[in-house]
């Protein structure tokens, strides 16, 4: 007899709760699902992604960046990049958007137990750490000192500023930089890698994670082995286009891996055995 | 290396049976098999009227059986948007059970690959609800055509395994090899087609296999070109010579049978209502692994032709223990930039004298 198969790529409806605009191109939408059954049963871990539908506008993954210690919601921060992502950018509050997931392979947060985090963002990559970040605060005796370094290419640019407030307040040692700076801003202008200069971080017992763009992430890389920061305690996510998910349309391929089912998070030891672009010399 | 002796349980079927047998199938099943048309076209053809299609089992099929598991373009969901909500409907297609006859070992060899890579991961319900219902009844080459090169590839030119019944042709008959579960319901319904096989078929069967085996035109060295892809000895002017020449035309993925790379998209059919398509892809188009804002993580071309070939010769060795390139030439006779897979093996076995 033929067996019933679960439709692995039918979304469900989540609504738009509530929208925190970040700056002018990335804004987080808290979502709930609408059947609430399900909502209150679905659990994710930091690190994941869903696959997000917009009508008309088909499907892109985008990274989780709530914590799974705060149920109820999901939150999706975006920058808007394409046609999807603009769209996004249109939706109000009580609006419905269609959500499969979660997928890959998230954060090894049992690792990261006892010790010290360094955080290094850029941008939109603060998204997926902020999953962590949060995580780490919220189970606050698990883990040892947090260190968030982040770099905005303006000071109007710089997102999330409500969390890096809060963060501050919880002790986390947060460290702001701009590509270039406007009136008013005293801070650091620079790269991100610059805010590591009078860094006490004791590599041995600390682990990074690292998400932003390509230059940035290969700077950061060349810094913290510089400082003694094995591979094996580098841990980043992978940003592919993708088309399933699942590991089978195989767009977010990265020689041989699949960013998908693989990833996103990967250590470095493991990305310096394959030949990707982020890579590159 | 293929298996030289016949499977254990064996019949023979009279090739004055064959159409016989067929029509009994036909009564319970859609019947597909590779079908001359009126162009001379050999093609896999859904068969309505047995006594007008000219069913041919040796010269290769130009399709393969993944259009019949995964079409060029299905429609997975109809969605519509009210103030309800953004709803999203399952497509309703019905897949009737489907016997696939005549299916030469290279294409057998892709419906076990296409097997495992949609349910590796998750179970991939479009593909499996048309695999649910099909009967697989293979028939072994004793003529391999000049482009292929499944000797080289291990899926032929004889079945080791994977269908439900494997034909031989032995002139006036074919001996009939008992396979998996359905293969052997078939033979015990219609039990009157066949008779018991002697060893002398036996022996029959082994002699075309070695014939066979002895009449391929092309030595391509598959082996040699996966271990040099995985001791990353191919030299990056191969996959830049090669790319320069490919046309992007995307004929080689879409004929591959075991190319199921695909993208999904939707289709705005009016304000508050569309379909989502899924869709074959090719990861050599350079749009494969573009990113919304145009960023792109694969060198265009040169990356994306050395995704290629590094997929089917190396990563699914590391994956499934065999390539997943299966020999059956269609890339080669399609392929007017000479950039196909034969090619590709040449160059990177030269590239390392």
């Amino acid at each position: 007899m033929p067996q019933t198969i679960i439709d692995i790529y039918l979304p469900r409806q989540a609504k738009v709760e509530q929208i925190v605009v970040e700056n002018s191109h990335i804004s987080t939408f808290i979502l709930a699902f609408s059947d609430k059954q399900y909502n209150d049963t679905f659990r994710y871990q930091p690190g994941q992604f869903m696959m997000v539908s917009m009508p008309h506008c088909g499907e892109a993954p985008i990274s989780i960046s709530s914590t799974p210690t705060r149920t109820g919601t999901i939150h999706l921060s975006v920058r808007k990049a394409g046609k999807l992502t603009n769209g996004m950018h249109g939706l109000r509050v009580g609006d419905t958007i269609g959500l499969r997931g979660p997928y890959g392979r998230p954060f090894p947060m049992r690792q990261l137990t006892d010790r010290d985090l360094l955080f290094v963002a850029g941008g939109i990559g603060l998204a997926p750490l902020r999953a962590v970040i949060n995580n780490c605060l919220d189970q606050r005796d698990q883990f040892g000192a947090i260190t968030v370094l982040y770099g905005s290419r303006t000071p109007s640019d710089i997102a999330f500023q409500d969390d890096l407030t809060l963060w501050k307040k919880q002790g986390v040692d947060c460290r702001l930089t701009v590509d270039v700076a406007e009136a008013g801003w005293d801070g650091a202008v620079g790269l991100v890698t610059s805010l590591m200069d009078d860094l006490t971080t004791e590599p041995s017992q600390s682990t990074s994670l690292i998400c932003g763009p390509p230059l940035m992430f290969r700077a950061v890389l060349g810094r913290l082995t510089s400082i003694g920061f094995v591979d094996e305690h580098i841990l980043t996510t992978m940003e592919r286009h993708m088309k399933c998910g699942v590991g089978i349309c195989r767009h977010c391929h990265m020689d041989g891996k699949l960013a998908c089912v693989d990833g996103p998070v990967f250590s470095l030891a493991e990305l310096r055995k394959l030949t990707i672009m982020e890579l590159a010399e | 290396m293929p298996h030289a002796t016949a499977m254990a349980d064996t019949h023979l079927l009279k090739k004055d049976h064959l159409k016989g047998f067929l029509r009994k199938l036909a009564k319970e099943y859609r019947l597909v098999a590779p079908v001359r048309n009126r162009h001379g076209d050999v093609l896999f053809t859904v068969i309505d009227d047995l006594d007008s299609a000219e069913i041919e089992l040796v010269e290769p099929p130009q399709n393969s059986l993944k259009q019949f598991f995964l079409p060029q373009q299905e429609r997975l969901y109809t969605y519509t948007i009210s103030p309800e909500g953004y709803d999203f409907r399952p497509a309703q297609t019905s897949i009737p059970p489907t016997v696939y006859f005549g299916v030469h070992p290279c294409d057998l060899y892709a419906m076990l690959y296409m097997d495992v890579v949609f349910s590796r991961q998750q179970r991939d319900s479009f593909y499996l609800r048309r695999r649910q219902g099909s009967v697989l009844i293979g028939i072994n080459c004793n003529t391999p055509s000049p482009n292929c090169f499944c000797n080289a590839t291990g899926s032929g030119p004889f079945l080791e395994m994977g269908s439900d019944l494997q034909l031989t042709d032995l002139g006036d008959r074919f001996l009939v090899e008992i396979g998996r579960a359905p293969g052997h319901s078939l033979v015990k319904r219609w039990e009157g087609f066949f008779t018991p096989s002697t060893d002398k078929d036996r022996a029959a069967h082994y002699q075309t296999f070695l014939e066979a085996r002895g009449r391929f035109s092309r030595q391509v060295h598959v082996e040699q070109a996966i271990r040099q892809l995985e001791a990353g000895t191919v030299p990056d002017e191969v996959f830049a010579e090669l790319s320069l020449r490919c046309q992007d035309c995307g004929g080689c993925a879409y004929l591959c049978p075991t190319c199921t790379c695909f993208t999904i998209s939707d289709q705005q059919l009016d304000a508050n209502s569309g379909q989502r398509l899924r869709s074959w892809d090719a990861c050599t188009f350079a749009g494969f692994t573009g990113m919304a804002g145009g960023h792109n993580p694969v060198q265009a071309k040169t990356g994306a032709i050395r995704q290629r070939f590094t997929h089917k010769l190396r990563d699914d060795v590391r994956l499934n223990g065999r390539p997943s390139c299966v020999g059956c030439g269609r890339c080669v006779s399609i392929c007017f930039g000479g950039t196909d897979i034969v090619r590709f093996v040449e160059r990177a076995c030269q590239g390392s004298i």
